[in-house]
């Protein structure tokens, strides 16, 4: 229990440096399609090493790639669409809308498989909800007082 | 603008690892994972990379070493995720912990190493969006 608890700890702070390595990357001026190929190439690399260690072939039928392709996409694009976001606005608040995004496929679930839409998930979509108005209201009030302060 | 990237994230971020949800109910075991992911991989990299080339634009040596980095964090962080849940850590415990540590990490670093300063109603929105990202994990 010890080792998994650890293993959550490493997990946390491998994603947290995610985050805050792309600000980095932000920062550097770094070109966010360029990162996000640089990111994808290397995984790709990686999982296609993996898939020939682990199984010895590499074997998919046409709806998987199908499948991994439209994914993919999405993936690449929120991403890139992430890099691009904090040189506007708080890595913080792209950080949580990336996390924040697990409620679609929650959705998707409901209405896909029929999933019970328990009284957790009821909550947390309510203070999903609150939490994206609040982060837009508010992020809309700092621009307001960045301009207000440019033209006093 | 800042808006606009909010919402493709919030829709195409969560909905890019439903493809592992999907796989167990068509009948594949996990030893397709790795293929699997390897060919989703590959298409987030065809999808931003052939603009890149019909454009002429050409990545540098800093987004490749970057590149790198973030994708070893990448892995790193899902490999830690299913060593816990190996270790026999439920994933009621693993998901929140993870992921709520992470939001956690960002804000720290975001103040502390970037400088940045939130209007206390974005504070609020990171709060009830943490909690929220929490009961999506237990749930």
């Amino acid at each position: 229990m010890r080792d998994g608890m650890l293993m959550c700890i490493c997990g946390a702070v491998s994603f947290g440096l995610l985050a805050t390595v792309s600000k980095i990357a932000e920062r550097k001026k770094c070109d966010a399609s360029a990162l996000t190929v640089g990111v994808f190439a290397w995984a790709a690399l990686f999982m296609l090493g993996q898939s020939i260690r682990v199984a010895g072939k590499f074997q998919m039928t046409w709806p998987v790639i199908l499948l991994a392709v439209g994914l993919g996409v999405c993936a690449a694009v929120a991403y890139f669409a992430f890099q691009t976001s904090i040189a506007r606005g708080k890595v913080t608040i792209g950080w949580l809308m990336m996390n924040l995004s697990a409620g679609v496929p929650a959705i998707v679930s409901i209405w896909f498989y029929g999933e019970k839409l328990t009284v957790f998930r009821s909550a947390a979509f309510g203070l999903a909800f609150i939490s994206l108005l609040c982060l837009f209201q508010g992020h809309r009030l700092e621009a307001q007082a960045k301009s207000g302060g440019e033209v006093g | 603008m800042w808006l606009f990237l909010m919402l493709i994230i919030l829709l195409t971020n969560g909905m890019s690892s439903f493809g592992l949800k999907v796989l167990p109910t068509w009948g594949f075991s996990s030893s397709i994972t790795y293929a699997y992911l390897t060919v989703w991989y590959a298409a987030g990299l065809v999808c931003i990379g052939a603009p890149m080339l019909f454009k002429g634009l050409k990545g540098g040596l800093k987004e490749m070493w970057l590149g790198a980095v973030l994708a070893a964090l990448s892995i790193g962080g899902q490999l830690a995720m299913a060593n816990a849940l190996q270790a026999g850590l439920p994933g009621n415990v693993v998901f929140p912990v993870t992921v709520g540590g992470s939001i956690l990490i960002v804000a720290v670093a975001g103040r502390l190493f970037f400088g940045e300063k939130m209007h206390p109603l974005s504070w609020v929105g990171v709060v009830a969006g943490c909690l929220a990202v929490v009961l999506l994990s237990v749930s």
